[in-house]
């Protein structure tokens, strides 16, 4: 008994129910869709097992490859647009003293708002009756008149926009934590040099806050594979599957088509992808890297 | 006398509570919307708890999407609500397959059910033979217009392919829209237009027979069908303006575009006909409606397309299985209470397909609308009807006829093709047996 009042035990007393919660509600459904990718159920009644022929199907999947390419158009997009930004902007801020914080809450406020609200303000702002488009019918830029949800041309990139919209303002405060970590006599030496301003952020504060920027480069990447709700929200994959996502394109196959087999295997190759992300960036911590 | 008039109190509080107590609850998960729930509430469940002593009404009303998923979950747990209530025969097929719903075969036999409805509504409920469901509402396509406007301009509402092109012409000369309509917050909108393509310029039976597989998709007749609908939607903009401006734009948009002029006609389910009155009805127009034009020589006769909005059935789980048959029956059996609350939704809603004679329209709902129910029971009783998508489509080929329609419009795959993976759906749900009830044709 005396094992258990062992104080290396007392850690695992509060995992425990944490852990119990995630069995429940991640492990034992993950496995069952790990299990099911292999059958042909409906999501009800009988359930068939068919091997791999889910598989065989998904690579023949025309949409399911567009989706795929979309989910690596939308992680290119975030690892570079609202990361640039705020890192420009995070740095910009180190120099501000006064009303540093306006600044700050502003960046921030978009990440606090649901995404149905971030997505209903976009909308209705290039909605073509009510929002911008109007106005630009009304004096003659028609070009601009049409909503980019609904061009095919720009529905992906204005949907990752709206998304990456909200984000951003994440970034900056995680950055400006990393650089306010920084040792200020860097910089006083720096001045003393005569380095200019791009150079003390390229040659000080860049290596300093790399774990900081490493692990939100591990995030985006992440994040970027289950993205789901602003597509959903605002186009719906469409139109003709030009903001397909994977994870839209399963809920689809899901709740739409009823296919929960084929559903469960995009899931499982979802899975797959996430692991291998998560596992070169334990291999890169293993090498030595500082993340 | 104050211990004689509580006594008395106490017997009437105790004799309802009693009376309560003994009523058994069914349960009803129902499509939630704020205008209609309160005259459901008021018209369906209460009056049918006054009706009787034995059973308790309780409608649970939730947005629908949320509610299929949820109710979905709870019947593979072997619960959910007694009452079942599903967007059409492609969820009660999921269902029956199942083995989740109840038989109501003796039932219908002992109520009379089937000589109370409408055959072929009354068909659509049926899979492997018994009756699994009954329609909640019915409805079909049809075509609005501005009548002051058409008036105003001496146009002639179109009848055929070449008026409908030629009126299409003036109204946007005039700097209007052609149709109000738009997908936004319901992507499956594109399949009222394919239908509509399909049965009026293929013809209902070219769709019957590619519904019993006696014709492919594939078939000329269906390429040219789409290739139309495709010529008006992306080069001639005929709905909101444009393929853009039709996805932009959402109910609420497309019913203020019809009414305030931005479109002279509109192309739309019967479900509308309450929002109609409300909009358009308001204002200084006068509004019509006629059957879709016919768009070819191949479908020469106006018909209306056969559909199914709602179905009810009963959970074979249910807690209260003798407390749902109740419910459905009181529904079956008063025919005038059915009519009364479908009045107040100008026949948009609870449109059960209950057989009717020209007297039981009732006289204080829409003059057009009152048109239409004549129209429709004397048009579809000729055999004029044809078949929407949402009802007579399995679940895989009915969500591809209108997701992927978005590819062909794009120009990312050719009509041809598009037909050629859809007839290849089809003969995967005809190998599965996932293909539904279609009435015969005479």
């Amino acid at each position: 008994m005396k094992i258990f009042s062992n104080k290396n035990f007392v850690a695992w007393y509060f995992v425990l129910p944490v852990a119990f919660i995630h069995l429940f509600v991640i492990g034992i459904p993950s496995l069952a869709s790990l299990a099911l990718c292999l059958t042909d159920w409906r999501g009800l009644g009988e359930i068939n097992y068919i091997g791999f022929e889910n598989f065989i199907e998904l690579f023949d999947d025309r949409y399911l490859k567009k989706a795929i390419i979309n989910n690596v158009i939308w992680t290119i997009a975030f690892l570079t647009v609202p990361v640039g930004i705020a890192l420009t902007c995070a740095y910009l801020l180190t120099g501000i003293k006064r009303g540093q914080m306006f600044f700050r809450l502003a960046f921030f406020f978009p990440y606090m708002l649901a995404s149905v609200i971030n997505c209903q303000i976009w909308k209705y702002l290039f909605h073509p009756i009510h929002g911008l488009g109007g106005f630009f019918e009304r004096i003659g830029w028609d070009f601009l008149a049409v909503s980019p949800f609904t061009m095919k041309s720009t529905s992906l990139f204005a949907v990752a926009f709206v998304d990456g919209w909200h984000f951003w303002g994440f970034l900056v405060v995680i950055y400006l934590t990393g650089m306010y970590q920084v040792d200020n006599h860097l910089y006083e030496a720096a001045d003393i040099e005569g380095a200019t301003k791009f150079q003390k952020f390229r040659y000080i504060t860049l290596p300093m806050i790399r774990p900081v920027f490493v692990f939100s480069i591990m995030i985006i990447i992440i994040w970027s594979v289950p993205v789901f709700d602003y597509v959903y929200i605002l186009t719906g994959g469409g139109p003709a599957y030009s903001s397909e996502v994977i994870a839209n394109y399963m809920y689809s196959q899901a709740f739409e088509r009823f296919d929960v087999g084929y559903s469960s295997a995009i899931g499982t190759l979802m899975f797959f992808y996430v692991m291998i992300i998560v596992a070169l960036f334990g291999l890169f911590r293993k090498a030595g890297w500082d993340i | 006398m104050i211990r004689t008039i509580i006594s008395f109190a106490s017997v009437i509080i105790l004799s309802t509570s009693f009376s309560a107590l003994a009523k058994t609850k069914v349960t009803w998960s129902m499509e939630s919307n704020a205008d209609r729930d309160p005259i459901m509430i008021e018209k369906l469940q209460n009056a049918y708890n006054n009706s009787q002593d034995n059973h308790e009404l309780v409608i649970e009303f939730e947005d629908n999407e949320t509610r299929l998923t949820s109710m979905r979950t709870a019947m593979i747990g072997g619960m959910g609500p007694d009452i079942v209530e599903t967007p059409g025969p492609s969820y009660v097929k999921e269902y029956h397959a199942a083995g989740m719903l109840e038989n109501l075969d003796s039932y219908a036999a002992e109520f009379g059910w089937k000589d109370k409805m409408i055959p072929w509504a009354y068909s659509s409920g049926v899979f492997e033979g018994s009756l699994y469901a009954i329609p909640k509402t019915h409805e079909s396509m049809v075509m609005l217009y501005n009548k002051t406007l058409f008036e105003e301009n001496n146009w002639k509402v179109p009848t055929t392919l070449e008026e409908l092109e030629d009126v299409a012409g003036k109204i946007k000369a005039k700097g209007m829209n052609v149709f109000s309509y738009g997908s936004d917050g319901w992507q499956p909108t594109h399949e009222h237009l394919v239908g509509i393509y399909l049965n009026n310029y293929a013809g209902p039976q070219a769709v019957y027979e590619a519904i019993i597989g006696e014709r492919e998709w594939t078939d000329p007749v269906f390429v040219e069908a789409l290739e139309l609908l495709k010529k008006h939607m992306v080069d001639e903009g005929y709905w909101s303006g444009s393929l853009e401006n039709y996805y932009a734009i959402g109910w609420d948009d497309f019913h203020a575009q019809f009414a305030n002029r931005g479109a002279a006609m509109m192309t739309i389910g019967t479900w509308t006909f309450q929002a109609t009155q409300l909009g358009i009805g308001a204002s200084d127009d006068e509004w019509g409606w006629a059957p879709l034009p016919s768009l070819s020589s191949q479908s020469p006769d106006p018909n209306f397309m056969i559909a199914i909005g709602t179905t009810m059935s009963v959970n074979a789980n249910g807690k209260n299985k003798d407390g749902a048959i109740d419910v459905l029956n009181w529904i079956m059996s008063n025919k005038d209470k059915v009519l009364d609350i479908a009045k107040d939704f100008q026949f948009g809603e609870m449109v059960v397909p209950l057989t009717l004679s020209s007297s039981d329209i009732p006289t204080d709902i829409a003059p057009q609308v009152q048109d239409y129910l004549s129209e429709y029971a004397r048009i579809t009783g000729e055999g004029n009807y044809g078949y929407c998508t949402w009802t007579f489509w399995p679940a895989d080929p009915g969500v591809h006829i209108w997701k992927d329609m978005e590819v062909v419009w794009a120009g990312d795959i050719s009509v041809e093709d598009f037909l050629y993976d859809h007839q290849k759906m089809w003969d995967k749900a005809r190998k599965n047996g996932d293909t539904l009830p279609v009435p015969l044709r005479n």
